[in-house]
């Protein structure tokens, strides 16, 4: 067995400061470590009036945990006081759970922000526990939270160790009496079972767990409960110490209440990218891709929302064609959305939702970008531009077997390339192989195959005028040079065409297409329409 | 030019460089245009990657897409995407797959700002090829910062413009002007290029649409003012 203990130390702290607006205001980005907590100003926590937490800026100023409210704000009067709220605690550390679930599912949480993992099984996979551990680093640095960690035999022990670890170093003891010295060093204060007897352990000159088990054992138990001593030898491995592992939830829901309203763009990407990172760990923890989400904005009240309740919230749904796992990509997705999203009123809280996930593809390992890394990029560039410029913007063609040249090509909009998403009108044309010049297109395209269709289709024909049976455009005749081309449909369907097709020529020797219908044109009706040209 | 023969030519000390009276090299790879009269007078052989290429025509419809078929056909059978930015009309499926393109990687956008799609698309490198017909008002800025994103667009980068602009100087180092030549070929004025000035315009015979007879009818009431096209096959 070997556990993994990550004790989050200014997890409290640190989930407040994830509410709050960027200070600089050029970047929609979260604090990325705790050093640069420090950038964002004096900030505390508040529980009960008293101080609980401040940070480092905070301290210099010279609040200190214990003091009252009003003695911290004269201190530091620029500072950013927040309620402690164990429900938000809870929602950054389940995110920090779920990345760990990414390397082992034995992923149990303790008190104290303590995530416990057993990663025995996984060493192989990993590549021993170095790596194992420079990876986890790696995978929690962009959830923003200083970490602590230790490696133990014991989950009890990887407790305890991690709470103290000053530093990130985790040597393992290999041996047993190695491992009861570095036990027997644990102060009595890091016991759950020790916190009521603090008082009496501490007259009795009991400071660690080494005194504790050098006291005859009756006594103690008679004492102090049995307790006490079992979480030791459960630490010691002389106790079973079966955990409950967590389960991922089935669906993903968190919720960022924004610490000041937001009222653009930028302030809420900085929240909304909390969450996107916290949706990303879940999606690792059930080892799959998001293929899908949807962010909902909790808009200020206002009177125009007292009537209309529904508006209080405003929704902003994001489908993505290739399900992804990179923050990154969902970041600029939502970035691109939210700028084009009016906002009705301002934002007071955001909460994500996400249901849609796929299971994930085996990681990808190959050394040079192959035909699907090029496809993956051309699919996350076509995504951008629907998230921007909407979905009717983005256009397939498709052709149709009909003979109508209006009909003849289906726009399937959307960056997505299943054909069988929008099946409505005729049956597609397979021209995948077309008989055309693909297998000449190294030949001399003088002698390519003649081309049957104009390239480009005016949307609506242009009537032309009629002077002696000859069509003008813009005053000068047109010479019919190819033709006629006879088109006869529709009559299933509605939209009966009859109509002779010609190519003629301009005066500047463009080839265009026009048409005339098949029965005789009516006194004063228009006779000839242009309806393509050859590009 | 008078440089000892003891001495290397000038030419070979750097691969960007050229004299006045030679067509530039590059060190990019060029995609061959597929009319092999037009590859003779492009610098390097063929369409540029990496930089913008600019048509100058009057309108849609003298044969610009033909023209630009067989490289598009070429970068589609390579497993990459084709971008069709803002074209002036609706495009026909049929005669696009006719000319060879690959219709499940090409992709038309639509929309009232295009510089914005055009430039991430070049910026991406994720992309084939683009054809972009630009906007009537284009500023030298635009166009510069699109030329500076196609740096990183490996593959041919197109953007249609009309022919009152071929005056102007611009980024682009390659700016042809495209005017009909009779049916089913197409005049070829190379406005800039990295090399010596074309006088006289290239003629390319156009993938057909004519008929031989019907060619033939329509070179007949005008043989006179269309330039014979027995020169150019």
């Amino acid at each position: 067995m070997l556990w993994i203990g990550v004790h989050l130390p200014a997890l409290s702290l640190e989930s407040f400061i994830a509410t709050l607006a960027p200070e600089s205001p050029e970047e929609g980005r979260i604090v990325e470590d705790a050093d640069e907590i420090d950038l964002v100003g004096p900030v505390a926590l508040i529980e009960r009036h008293r101080i609980v937490a401040a940070n480092a800026a905070a301290r210099d100023c010279g609040v200190r945990v214990g003091q009252k409210r009003a003695t911290a704000l004269a201190l530091a009067p620029h500072a950013r006081l927040g309620e402690a709220d164990p429900a938000r605690d809870a929602a950054a550390l389940m995110a920090v759970a779920h990345v760990l679930m990414g390397f082992t599912p034995a992923v149990s949480l303790v008190a104290d922000h303590v995530v416990l993992a057993e990663v025995q099984a996984s060493l192989r996979y990993f590549g021993g526990l170095p790596r194992l551990l420079q990876r986890l680093h790696a995978e929690l640095a962009p959830l923003g939270h200083a970490l602590r960690l230790a490696c133990a035999p014991t989950a009890q022990g990887a407790q305890w160790l991690a709470v103290g670890s000053d530093d990130t170093t985790h040597a393992l003891s290999n041996t047993r009496t190695d491992w009861r010295a570095r036990i027997g060093t644990v102060p009595v204060a890091r016991m759950a079972a020790a916190a009521p007897h603090l008082a009496a352990l501490e007259a009795l000159g009991l400071a660690t767990a080494a005194d504790l088990w050098k006291q005859p054992r009756a006594g103690l138990t008679r004492r102090f409960g049995g307790e006490l001593l079992a979480d030791i030898d459960r630490a010691l491995g002389d106790l079973a110490d079966p955990r409950t592992a967590l389960q991922p939830a089935p669906t993903f829901d968190s919720r960022l209440e924004l610490f000041m309203r937001a009222d653009d763009s930028a302030a809420l990407l900085t929240g909304a990218a909390v969450l996107l990172n916290r949706l990303t760990a879940w999606a690792t923890a059930h080892h799959g891709l998001v293929a899908g989400f949807e962010l909902r904005l909790h808009h200020e009240s206002c009177r125009k929302m007292l009537e209309d309740p529904s508006s209080r919230t405003s929704k902003l749904e994001i489908g993505l064609g290739e399900p992804v796992s990179d923050t990154a990509h969902l970041h600029s997705l939502l970035r691109e959305r939210l700028q084009r999203f009016p906002l009705a009123a301002s934002v007071i809280e955001l909460s994500l939702h996400c249901h849609a996930i796929t299971p994930g593809a085996p990681p990808n390992t190959e050394l040079f970008p192959s035909a699907a890394s090029v496809g993956e990029g051309w699919h996350r560039l076509l995504e951008r531009f629907e998230a921007r410029l909407g979905p009717h913007n983005i256009q397939r063609l498709q052709p149709v077997a009909d003979h109508r040249p209006e009909l003849a090509t289906t726009v399937r909009q959307g960056g997505e390339d299943s054909s069988a998403r929008s099946r409505t009108q005729g049956a597609p044309l397979n021209l995948a192989a077309p008989a055309g010049p693909t297998a000449t297109a190294s030949g001399d395209p003088a002698h390519w195959p003649r081309l049957k269709r104009p390239v480009w289709l005016l949307r609506e024909p242009q009537p032309l005028r009629d002077e002696g049976g000859t069509p003008l455009l813009s005053g000068k005749p047109l010479w019919l040079v190819a033709g006629p081309e006879r088109i006869e449909a529709g009559w299933w369907d509605g939209g009966y065409a009859a109509r002779d097709y010609f190519i003629a020529q301009d005066n500047d020797g463009a080839l265009l297409w026009v048409y005339r219908f098949r029965r005789a044109p009516e006194v004063g009706e228009v006779g000839w329409y242009l309806q393509g040209r050859f590009g | 030019m008078s440089s000892p023969s003891s001495l290397l030519p000038l030419e070979h000390l750097h691969p960007a460089l050229w004299r006045a009276h030679q067509l530039g090299r590059g060190r990019e790879a060029v995609h061959a245009s597929g009319y092999s009269a037009l590859d003779a007078e492009l610098p390097g052989g063929g369409w540029p990657q990496r930089a913008l290429t600019e048509l100058l025509l009057a309108g849609p419809g003298w044969g610009e897409m033909r023209l630009l078929a067989p490289v598009l056909a070429r970068v589609g059978a390579a497993g990459r995407g084709v971008l069709l930015l803002g074209p002036p009309a609706e495009p026909c499926a049929e005669a696009l797959a006719q000319l060879g393109l690959d219709l499940s990687r090409c992709v038309v956008i639509r929309g009232d700002d295009l510089l914005w799609p055009l430039e991430q698309a070049l910026r991406s490198g994720q992309v084939g090829a683009v054809v972009a017909w630009a906007p009537a008002r284009l500023k030298g800025e635009a166009l510069r910062r699109l030329q500076l994103a196609a740096q990183s667009h490996e593959g041919p980068a197109f953007i249609v413009r009309g022919p009152a602009v071929a005056m102007q100087p611009s980024p682009a180092p390659l700016r042809l002007a495209l005017t009909g030549a009779g049916p089913d070929a197409l005049a070829v004025r190379l406005v800039k290029r990295r090399g010596p000035a074309l006088e006289q315009p290239l003629l390319l015979s156009l993938p057909p649409v004519l008929s031989r007879s019907a060619r033939l009818r329509a070179l007949t009431p005008r043989r006179t003012s269309v330039p014979a096209l027995s020169a150019v096959a």
